[in-house]
């Protein structure tokens, strides 16, 4: 899937919620992320999902770090996630086709 | 002897019309017997028959002793009974052995490079081995199945060990069902040559003297074929072919070949061929029966073709056989032989038929042993002389049951890398068998077998073309056509129907996918054929309609597409006409636009008068003519083979390089358009610029990100031919270069562990580089900018590859040919001496000028790599020296020769490896992808991933 830049993104999107472990002093969630705008997009490992918003930030415009401090806030027990994941939109897409 | 053989053939067809006249009255006996035999078996498995040593012959015969007797009580509807169930038995057996949607990833192979192809076929044997071990294991759970099928006691699966024992246990109660369901199934074949036959049939029993000859409507021969089963088995399964029981990937074994490597006249030879091959198998049987072996081998191809049930003429008398056989082998043998009044030498049937006979075992359906033996005689080289035959005869049959089974059989035995099977069947006619069947029947599960085994056949080189001879027109008319939804004469009315993804269509697109990697003959052959072409665009079309993309189906005809777009600037009728001139001293082909046109007629006129004008001028406006290029007009509509290169076929490969996420489909669709956009006549033209104007670019580079590494390849060749426009290759320059070069950094320092590109790859995007920064100052500073000068230093320094490195050095000279850029490069800290030093590492031994246009025509790079076009390593040619050869997929395939597969071979594996671990990257921070990216000197601000 390729975006225009400047255009408007139209995306299926998911939410999750996950509760954080703690992991001695810190609150861990469980999962690896990559990616950032200060990332090359082709080194990212996991292109399959896209983390959109957490606990209702706005993550698509956010660096790598800014990312992985925003998910381990240790204030948060708890983070709410909106995630953009290509297998659903492929599958949104294709039911709606068919 | 004779005496008594000729008896029990008599008896055997006597007892046969017997059967036959009965077979409405055991059928309606089938429900109720069924129940009985669950009700036995059930009975039998609970005590302990504990023979588990049935390694020796000896505890089988006297099985079979106990079996005969039974046979002749009256069970026999029972055996009746299952022949309708035993359908679905089969089914399975065959789809899971032969189902040719397994080997996606075979077709994958196929498409990019020779290299591949090897690989496959390593694989493919192994899976061999695979599926007969399955084999073997579904056996038992065929007879019980059968009885099973109301409902009976679930036997689950079998050890090996089991499997004896039920069988054994079997004898005694419902196993005699099981004769007498051969017997009941031979009533199948009235036809009198078994009469002729028994002569045969009895000298084989001869031979085995195990078996006392039995008086009575019972043959010998059926019996006992039914119960050597177990025996087979079980000798088998001891020995030289233990599959690992854990074996349940599915075996691709199209994938192995479906390119061709060989010449194009190595197919037509292949008949010829066939006889010396086999010579051998037939061992001492040859010697005592010349015709046999001789006679049939020429003789049975238009036999069978005519009518499969002649060719008991030809079948000489058996003679006494000495080999040793293992006894239940031998008698099963017989009893095989005998009936189908075949006469293999047993020499030969236990040289060849132990792999065979227990790949073809999955196929005996517990009760309907009739279908079991057949697949058992004709496995193995002698099949050519009997049980191919029998097969042939099988399909003659009005009983639709048996003629299903008989296919299942087939196909079962064309399976798998062993080419003495597929031989077999090709010197018993079966192709043209195969191809009437198909024509004749309406019966949908027997086409999907029939086309199977095409598929199947069509894998084996020296059948490609004897595929396209008898088949071709069949193929494409019953199937393809159809299939497809393309009207030949569109109804205005009703809406164009869409491509049907049947499994008939998907096994005769492989089949054909397999016969078109077979050189310049097959192709011209397979775009001739009216419709086919049409066709599979219409299928295609309709596939992107419905973003369908991903399927086997559609994978397999744009491996067609692309094969048969393979040269088609040289091999198409009249394509001398629209040759545009050798590429000028600039080396962009582009530049020197003007064509042959001696048919102006055929476009308008106009054109070639603007072009006239226009040459001469300065490249910039030659480029702006190139850019506004007009399509040509045509007065009709494309048709046939005219349709592989109109540029509206572009719009169709970039669709699917857009939806599909089937990685053959993505690589095939690249060679497409890199086999069209290679060659300097006026359609590569059109097909460039309409790439571009397609707004194809952008899809091409961002594949160039793709996990899958052919997939690169591809459409790194694919860039390298288009930007033989020049516009394209600027647009090539300024929007692929960061890509290019992220790839040649990941040559030396993969992303993740793993993702190592293949040489080939590397390569392939090394000449791209070079090309597009190949006279091109742009271009060359968009390299620099790109950060491509270490990354290549990095390359030529630390490759293993001595083709790596000499790519990596070509491009670093052409940079350094550039003297603006020298004080750029110097103030960055580059001495010429990288350079030279490079260039030094990848001087070729002669020093002759390069042909092509390059800027600094004194390097001595290109001769190099003309080199290296003769040790096979085709990537490195520039373009210009090579000409169009260089870029196609199938060409190089072709050129390559065997030896150099293994390198392939091992490559290939790697793609497949990645996958899980891209899908599934360990997680946590220490991930090694990290510490990689660092030493490459490209590291990021912060690591790639973080645990959160």
């Amino acid at each position: 899937m390729s975006y225009i830049p400047g255009q408007p993104v139209t995306a299926v999107v998911q939410r999750v919620e996950i509760h954080k472990l703690r992991q001695g002093e810190n609150l861990i969630l469980g999962f690896s992320i990559g990616g950032g705008i200060d990332q090359d997009p082709s080194q990212n490992p996991f292109s399959e999902d896209k983390t959109d918003k957490v606990n209702g930030w706005d993550m698509t415009m956010v660096t790598h770090d800014q990312a992985r401090k925003r998910l381990t806030k240790r204030s948060e027990e708890v983070v709410r996630l909106l995630v953009t994941r290509q297998s659903l939109q492929k599958a949104v897409q294709q039911s709606m086709l068919s | 002897m004779e005496d008594c053989n000729v008896h029990s053939a008599a008896s055997i067809l006597a007892s046969v019309k017997e059967q036959e006249a009965r077979f409405e009255r055991l059928t309606r006996a089938l429900e109720q017997e069924r129940r009985h035999v669950a009700l036995q078996l059930e009975r039998a498995q609970q005590p302990g028959m504990v023979s588990g040593g049935m390694g020796g012959g000896q505890p089988l015969p006297m099985a079979w002793q106990q079996l005969v007797l039974q046979e002749q009580s009256p069970g026999s509807q029972a055996s009746l009974a299952t022949m309708p169930e035993a359908p679905d038995v089969l089914e399975e057996t065959v789809t899971v052995e032969e189902d040719p949607g397994t080997p996606t990833s075979h077709v994958s192979i196929v498409t990019s490079e020779d290299g591949t192809t090897r690989r496959t076929e390593t694989k493919v044997t192994k899976t061999v081995k695979t599926v007969t071990t399955r084999t073997v294991r579904q056996v038992p759970l065929g007879p019980d199945g059968l009885p099973l099928l109301d409902g009976g006691p679930p036997l689950g699966p079998f050890a090996d060990g089991a499997l004896d024992r039920h069988f054994l246990l079997r004898g005694g109660g419902p196993a005699a069902t099981l004769s007498r369901a051969y017997l009941s199934s031979g009533a199948g074949f009235p036809e009198g040559p078994e009469l002729r036959d028994s002569s045969s049939y009895g000298s084989l029993s001869r031979g085995l003297g195990v078996r006392p000859p039995r008086a009575g409507p019972l043959g010998p021969g059926p019996g006992d074929g039914c119960f050597t089963l177990p025996g087979h088995r079980e000798a088998f399964s001891v020995g030289p072919e233990p599959g690992p029981p854990g074996g349940r990937s599915l075996p691709e074994r199209f994938q192995a070949e479906p390119y061709g490597l060989e010449d194009d006249t190595r197919s037509l030879a292949a008949d010829d061929e066939g006889g010396p091959e086999l010579e051998p198998d037939y061992g001492t049987a040859t010697r005592r029966r010349p015709e046999c072996g001789r006679g049939l081998h020429t003789r049975a191809y238009e036999d069978a073709a005519v009518d499969g049930g002649e060719l008991t003429d030809e079948r000489p008398a058996f003679p006494a056989v000495t080999a040793p056989l293992a006894q239940p082998e031998r008698a099963a043998w017989a009893a095989w032989t005998g009936w189908c009044g075949a006469s293999p030498s047993v020499d030969s049937a236990r040289a060849g038929g132990t792999l065979s006979c227990l790949r073809c075992w999955p196929m005996r359906p517990p009760t309907c042993n009739i279908c079991a033996l057949r697949t058992r005689v004709s496995s193995g080289v002698y099949g050519s002389c009997g049980g191919c035959h029998c097969l042939w005869r099988c399909w003659t049959t009005r009983w639709a049951e048996v003629r299903r089974r008989a296919c299942g059989a087939l196909r079962n035995l064309s399976y798998g890398r062993d080419t003495d099977n597929k031989a077999a069947i090709r010197d018993c006619g079966g192709v043209p068998a195969l191809v009437r069947l198909l024509r004749a029947a309406r019966d949908n599960e027997v086409r999907e077998l029939v086309t199977g085994t095409l598929w199947n056949l069509s894998s084996y080189e020296p059948l490609k073309m004897v595929i396209i001879d008898h088949g071709l027109q069949t193929l494409t008319h019953e199937v393809i056509v159809p299939h497809s939804g393309w009207e030949r004469e569109p109804n205005e009315d009703s809406k164009p129907r869409d491509a049907e993804w049947t499994t008939v269509f998907k096994n005769t697109s492989g089949c054909l996918r397999n016969v078109s990697s077979d050189g310049a003959e097959a192709r011209r052959r397979l775009r001739e054929c009216e419709g086919l072409v049409d066709a599979l665009l219409h299928a295609l079309q309709s596939a992107v309609g419905r973003k369908d993309t991903d399927n086997k189906s559609v994978e397999n005809c744009v491996c067609i597409m692309r094969n048969l777009s393979y040269h088609v600037h040289k091999e198409v009728p009249g394509a001398d006409r629209y040759q545009e001139a050798e590429p000028g001293p600039l080396g962009s082909a582009v530049v020197s636009q003007r064509r042959r046109r001696d048919d102006a007629s055929c476009f308008g006129g106009k054109k070639a008068k603007e072009e006239w004008f226009h040459q001469g001028k300065k490249d910039g406006e030659m480029d702006r003519n190139f850019d506004t290029l007009d399509l040509p007009k045509r007065t009709e509509a494309a048709k046939g083979f005219e349709l592989l290169y109109q540029p509206e076929v572009v719009r169709l490969y970039l669709s699917l390089l857009t939806e599909s996420r089937n990685f053959n489909t993505l690589e095939a669709a690249a060679g497409a358009l890199q086999n069209l956009s290679a060659g300097n006549w006026m359609w590569a033209t059109y097909i460039r610029a309409t790439v571009r104007k397609e707004r194809g670019l952008p899809v091409l580079v961002e594949l160039l990100q793709s996990e899958t590494d052919k997939v690169v390849r591809a459409v790194a060749i694919a860039l390298r031919n288009l930007s033989l426009d020049r516009r394209n290759k600027d647009l090539i320059g300024s929007y692929a270069m960061a890509e290019l070069v992220r790839n040649v950094r990941n040559a030396q320092a993969p992303p993740r562990p793993g993702a190592r590109l293949e040489e080939d790859t590397v390569v392939a995007v090394l000449n791209t580089i070079h090309e597009i920064v190949s006279d091109s100052l742009d271009n060359t500073r968009s390299l620099l900018q790109a950060r491509g000068v270490p990354a290549l230093v990095a390359l030529v320094a630390s490759s293993q590859s001595v083709r790596e490195a000499k790519a990596a050095s070509h491009v670093l000279q052409t940079v350094w040919s550039y003297k603006e850029l020298r004080g750029t490069l110097q103030k960055d800290g580059w001495t010429k001496a990288r350079f030279q030093s490079a260039a030094a590492t990848a001087k070729g031994p002669k020093g002759a000028p390069s042909p092509g246009g390059f800027d600094d025509s004194t390097l001595p790079l290109v001769d190099k790599s003309l080199e290296d076009e003769k040790t096979g390593s085709r990537d490195v040619i520039p373009m210009d020296a090579l000409g169009p050869d260089g870029y196609s997929t199938v060409d190089r395939r072709e050129r390559r020769p065997r030896g150099i597969g293994s390198a392939g071979e091992a490559s290939e594996k790697e793609p497949l490896k990645l996958d899980p671990s891209r899908k599934a990257p360990p997680p946590g921070p220490s991930r090694p992808a990290v510490r990689l990216v660092d030493a490459v000197g490209d590291a990021k601000p912060q690591p790639v991933d973080s645990w959160v």
